[in-house]
């Protein structure tokens, strides 16, 4: 079997700017299970994302799982400030792709799938 | 002792509309006061930079419209942060102007408070002098000069501007710059609830349906901040909160999800759970206000760093696809040539189809559109400089020379007459500081005034 990207596993893969400085990656599933499974990964840290960027490690400033809400945080520097001369997305909402290719070491199980739900209890 | 403070939220983001059937259901839970957020640094430094409110001022009027009669109909506060966008003084006397119309049509009387969140130039370099001010971001020292070249300057306010003008009994708050939960948190915290929870609730308000499903800005939130939690609830009898949606919104436009800074402290979620209460509600416990030794609020400001002009072109040629960068190259070379009297310009090929978007991010670095856009994009000292390099670059473009060309008569299609396209000035954000205060109030003067038509 061929490896998952993260894109076949999460729900939302996302950026915004967290202010003008910064910009903010946030990968959220509607399983827990393939949330976990990703979190054992190790899939997500500082170097992997600094390497899908391009970006130097010091310049993740957040990387780490959030089980109250499911999903990883990541924040970088932004490469330029929102709206600066040399700036291409002011928003910063189109700057996920990369993440959404980042591959998993093994394929996952969907057997193990629990999804959530609304009635689902405090996390 | 009051139970709880009942708080609606119209929309996320004041004259993008919003739904009013939803609203007058959130009116019928009876809350004690109406939020809302007007203002964002998210559009980018134009806004700050000139101060011009981000919409017209009748998509405001409109939204201010069913909030103020609904606010004085039941008797309770409206409070509005940052209006209008970046929360200047020009901004915000066009704000009080919009309450006095709807006021004067309505007949209506109330007290209202007006609270300025503009700094003075002089003052700020005078403490600027005194102590340097922590940067959140821009490079380098900032300067007296680089302050002289800024828009208009603001602070965002905390919760005790608008504590000081609840408790002068002002009926319609309308603030400058003020940080979002703030505007949602005053109230609760005056009554005597949990800061960390009225901030965290607050959070969620200004946002208004962004924290339910399905998503959206456009619809209206209630938050009840009671002792020992907060619980929101969307309006739209359809839409739920979940406890994923609601965690999942302390990610949205903010770089740590436990850790949020403030105005005077720091709002710790580490240990907060999210409940299910029933279908459409979430219970929310644990967020806990940490204060810091010194009271800092965030500055903002944008500097003036030239003006643009664009033009904006399609490419449909495989051949002149094919070689694009060497073609560019040359232009940019023909352009420095011919400018290189002046100084200061900024050349700028934004070529859409291969790396506009992601610049130096993008992984995808080879061309594979049949078509390309290219924004020729000038920022230069002058309007006039800009347009004219602008210009020069399409004209140099449109009858440039490549190995192999068939197509002699002109290399670009234009969309639409005129070419060249004046934007107006450029700004750059210079000002993003943390200044320390001795009060929270003492650069957020405020005024009251009793309306009375």
């Amino acid at each position: 079997m061929g490896k998952d990207t993260l894109s076949t596993l999460a729900k939302v893969i996302r950026s915004k700017n967290a202010g003008p400085f910064e910009l903010t990656f946030d990968i959220m599933f509607d399983d827990v299970a393939k949330y976990e499974h990703v979190k054992r990964s190790g899939l997500i840290s500082a170097a992997r994302i600094a390497e899908a960027y391009r970006i130097r490690v010091d310049d993740v400033l957040v990387c780490r799982p959030y089980d109250a809400a499911v999903a990883f945080k990541i924040t970088i520097k932004r490469p330029v400030g929102s709206g600066d001369i040399e700036d291409r997305d002011v928003y910063g909402c189109q700057q996920h792709v990369p993440l959404t290719r980042l591959e998993l070491p093994g394929p996952y199980s969907f057997r193990a799938s629990s999804p959530l739900t609304a009635a689902k209890g405090s996390t | 002792m009051m139970q709880e403070i009942v708080g609606l939220a119209p929309s996320g983001s004041m004259g993008s509309g919003y739904n009013l059937k939803a609203f007058e259901r959130g009116l019928a839970a009876d809350p004690h006061f109406i939020g809302q957020d007007a203002g964002t640094t998210d559009t980018g430094p134009y806004y700050h930079g000139t101060g011009l409110p981000f919409l017209p001022l009748a998509t405001y009027r409109h939204d201010l419209s069913f909030m103020l009669r609904a606010a004085r109909a039941r008797r309770i506060p409206l409070l509005i942060g940052s209006a209008l966008t970046s929360g200047c003084n020009a901004s915000l006397a066009q704000a009080v102007e919009l309450v006095h119309e709807l006021a004067r049509e309505d007949g209506m009387k109330f007290r209202m408070a007006v609270i300025s969140a503009e700094v003075d130039k002089t003052d700020l370099k005078r403490r600027m002098a005194e102590a340097p001010l922590q940067s959140l971001g821009p490079d380098g020292a900032l300067t007296p000069g680089t302050i002289d070249q800024c828009g208009p300057i603001v602070a965002q306010m905390g919760t005790e501007p608008f504590i000081r003008a609840l408790d002068a009994g002002a009926d319609v708050i309308i603030a400058g710059r003020a940080c979002d939960d703030a505007i949602f948190a005053a109230l609760p915290i005056l009554r005597g609830f949990d800061k960390g929870l009225s901030l965290h609730c607050g959070k969620i308000l200004e946002c208004a349906g962004l924290s339910a499903i399905p998503y959206d800005l456009a619809e209206p939130l209630l938050g009840r901040v009671r002792h020992d939690h907060f619980e929101v609830e969307p309006c739209h009898t359809d839409h739920r909160c979940t406890t994923v949606s609601v965690a999942g919104h302390s990610l949205y436009e903010r770089g740590d999800p436990c850790l949020q800074p403030g105005p005077g402290g720091i709002n710790d979620l580490s240990d907060a759970t999210f409940t299910q209460f029933d279908d459409r509600r979430v219970k929310v416990t644990g967020s806990r206000f940490v204060p810091d030794a010194v009271y800092r609020i965030k500055l903002e400001g944008a500097q003036r760093v030239g003006f643009r002009s664009i033009v904006m072109v399609g490419i449909r040629d495989p051949i002149m696809i094919s070689q694009l960068d060497a073609i560019l190259a040359e232009a940019r070379t023909r352009s420095e040539d011919r400018f290189s009297a002046s100084t200061g310009i900024h050349l700028n090929y934004r070529v859409y189809g291969r790396d506009a978007v992601m610049g130096a991010l993008e992984p995808d670095r080879h061309l594979t559109s049949h078509e390309v856009g290219l924004m020729i994009d000038v920022v230069a000292p002058q309007q006039e400089l800009a347009t004219a390099v602008a210009m020069f670059v399409r004209g140099t473009l449109q009858h440039a020379s490549y190995p192999g060309i068939v197509t002699t008569a002109g290399n670009m299609a234009y969309p639409f007459s005129p070419f060249g396209v004046p934007v107006g000035p450029a700004y750059r954000f210079a000002v993003y500081h943390l200044m320390p205060l001795t009060d929270p109030c003492e650069i957020f003067p405020m005024s009251i005034e009793e309306v009375n038509y």
